[in-house]
């Protein structure tokens, strides 16, 4: 039974290999290339990374490849995860991005830190790490991920709906994309989220792009139903809900945008209506 | 910037449906106080937690109110992990649990040693200090002194269970007052992992992958059982089958409660884990913390649909003529349940080269005008099977 179970799943590898695109990964001097690993599809992904396999695939997960720079002891691996799209790719860099980072011009935006260059371009996302802390191998992963960010297709630019987000108040970097269930709420879907500070309290503001002006009454409309209001179908609206979990709820729509702020009172409204004018300006 | 007042917002919702769900914190605390004379509690092994039988895998939660809401609710024991959104979820879930007495609460993270191979086999990278350095990280971003269990991420090599450095470091964590129990998450090789972990007196816990579609539960649940003799405590992961659907389309949803009661149904499982990222979610497995009966109808749900498992063609040969390129069908078929339903991928690569299709034969097809009477899905599956034409044999087994 084990023999037919481990036959099964080398042939979803093979199956994976023989469909998905070829990558190149370039190369780095003085070091050995192993490319020598399966490609991993939505079906096999959590065989390489268990549970965070989940995270992936509702960021639109489409393949991984990775490679391994070996130069003596030290050894530089290389992920390379093709998500859906250009937001895909941002939802889960940012799923996995800290503002204590140390930020630079990798791709759309990357990082360095402990071992790590991680950054995201156009639809991938790029994890490169390396267990040594000599600071000759710190360098050439830098360079490393200079190349492969050269090297990979798609654009630098961040999602454009980040660019709403008002300054005032912002903290930096922490912006993130939400695929399903915003809030906890499966009738709320593909929102960024910005967190924000006024005095001493935090919160959030959520913009959701939706593709219609149908489908963001829809979603507002659920939303309000699901605290017990009525609403006559309209293009714009400003709402103050009582969500049972996440408390005071500033919904407003205008066309197909739909700005939700959570974390203020409802002595707040001034801010949050604030916020939400300059979005939907 | 324009000042506007409050009235800017000018309706207010009143609390309806989600309203009346809403808990102050007096409220829910009293809620909680009456549900918990009805939430199933189970002990985990040797370690003598009394746990409920649901627990909270935060995984892929993004919404610390939903974390809230579940401790509101009676779940106990919260589950992360130190690479779980780069550190972000522990983050998270520390934030959330820092607002309540410690002692009100489970909570167990899992880490995973450097320099672990392919095949689970530790390597000359795999060190104590590693993965101390690694635990202690997770430590401070869950902002607590402590962590109930501490789980060897991903162990699925029998190597690792005796591997002495990430031993030694957890019983050094566990001395240190850092860790009260120790123990590993599996969810390949789970039934050798958990008999060699069985063997020694090192591991308390064990959260293993455990669900009604594994075709191994027989073995997995005779390990589990010589396990929990040993008083190793074991928590379920993966009760859905990992995708939640029984079919790769998505279109077939498992009946998660059913799914969740089944594994539950053992006895030796102490709690389980499942991952929620919606309230409705929570509802639905809080519902299950004072009920864990399986029902007939629950079971009988948990049955895969012979069309949903769709291996078996009967060669009707029905097909055959519908088929505007006279492609040998319930051949095809075959070839694909010799490789998905046997895995004997080189009985079907044999078939294939005896029925000498190429390696794409749908090809320009748009739409498949074939109608199986088993409503199989023709065109993908001689796409997917097709394929493995162009597999190096010796790859084949």
């Amino acid at each position: 039974m084990k023999i037919k179970i481990i036959s099964a799943a080398f042939l979803l590898l093979l199956l994976g290999q023989a469909s998905a695109q070829n990558l190149l990964f370039p190369e780095l001097e003085g070091y050995k290339t192993n490319k020598d690993f399966p490609v991993f599809t939505p079906d096999n992904l959590w065989d390489y990374i268990n549970g965070a396999a989940d995270a992936y695939l509702t960021y639109g997960f489409v393949d991984l490849h990775i490679a391994e720079y070996k130069k003596g002891k030290n050894t530089i691996k290389v992920e390379i995860y093709k998500q859906g799209d250009n937001t895909n790719a941002f939802g889960i860099y940012s799923a996995e991005r800290s503002p204590s980072f140390r930020f630079m011009n990798l791709g759309a935006q990357g990082y360095l830190s402990d071992g790590v260059a991680n950054f995201y371009k156009g639809s991938y996302y790029v994890k490169i790490r390396t267990f040594s802390k000599n600071e000759k191998v710190l360098q050439s992963m830098e360079k490393l991920a200079l190349r492969i960010a050269d090297m990979l297709e798609g654009t630098t630019e961040m999602p454009a709906a980040i660019l709403k987000f008002p300054e005032i108040g912002k903290k930096e970097n922490e912006e993130i994309y939400i695929n399903e269930s915003v809030l906890g709420h499966k009738f709320l879907n593909k929102a960024f989220r910005a967190t924000y500070m006024t005095g001493n309290d935090e919160f959030y503001v959520f913009i959701l792009e939706n593709k219609s002006n149908e489908e963001a009454w829809n979603s507002a409309k659920a939303y309000l139903e699901s605290a017990g209001t009525d609403a006559l179908e309209s293009d714009n609206g400003k709402y103050v809900i009582n969500d049972g979990y996440n408390g005071t709820i500033f919904l407003s729509w205008k066309a197909n945008n739909i700005v939700i702020i959570s974390g203020l009172s409802k002595d707040q409204a001034n801010i949050a209506d604030r916020y939400t004018s300059e979005i939907l300006k | 910037m324009k000042s506007i007042n409050r009235r800017g917002f000018i309706r207010t919702g009143v609390a309806g449906a989600a309203g009346m769900m809403a808990f102050s914190p007096s409220i829910a605390s009293a809620s909680v106080t009456e549900g918990d004379d009805k939430i199933i509690f189970r002990t985990l092994g040797k370690t003598g937690l009394r746990i409920p039988v649901i627990s909270f895998g935060v995984m892929n939660s993004d919404n610390p109110n939903l974390c809230k809401a579940a401790y509101e609710k009676g779940i106990k024991l919260f589950d992360t992990a130190h690479g779980y959104q780069n550190g972000n979820n522990e983050i998270l879930l520390g934030n959330v649990l820092k607002s309540y007495p410690r002692e009100s609460f489970f909570l167990s993270t899992k880490v995973r040693p450097d320099g672990v191979d392919k095949e689970g086999r530790p390597s000359k990278e795999t060190t104590a200090e590693g993965f101390i350095e690694k635990f202690n990280l997770s430590l401070s971003r869950l902002k607590m002194d402590y962590v109930d269990i501490l789980y060897v991420h991903a162990v699925q090599n029998t190597e690792l269970v005796e591997y002495k450095p990430v031993v030694n470091a957890l019983k050094k964590l566990k001395k240190e007052g850092k860790v009260r129990f120790v123990g590993m998450s599996t969810h390949r090789n789970e039934a050798a992992v958990i008999n060699a972990a069985a063997e020694s007196d090192d591991w308390d816990v064990i959260l293993t992958s455990y669900n009604f579609m594994q075709t191994y539960s027989g073995e997995l649940t005779s390990a589990i059982r010589k396990a929990s003799e040993k008083g190793i405590g074991f928590v379920a992961m993966k009760t859905l089958a990992g995708g939640g659907f029984f079919d790769k389309e998505k279109t077939k949803p498992i009946n998660t409660t059913a799914a969740l009661k089944w594994a539950l149904s053992n006895p030796d499982i102490c709690t389980a884990i499942p991952g929620m990222t919606t309230f409705d979610q929570l509802d639905l497995n809080v519902k299950i913390l004072s009920d864990i009966t399986l029902t007939e109808s629950e079971k009988n749900s948990l049955v895969v649909p012979a069309a949903m498992t769709g291996l078996y063609c009967t060669g009707c040969s029905k097909c055959i003529p519908a088929c505007p390129r006279n492609l040998p069908v319930p051949d095809l078929m075959r070839a694909y349940m010799y490789a998905y339903g046997y895995s004997n991928t080189a009985k079907a690569y044999s078939l294939l080269g005896e029925l000498g299709t190429s390696d794409d034969p749908c090809n320009g097809c748009d739409t498949c005008k074939v109608e199986c009477t088993k409503k199989f899905r023709i065109k993908e599956k001689i796409t997917d099977i097709s394929r493995l034409i162009n597999v190096p044999k010796d790859f084949l087994s």
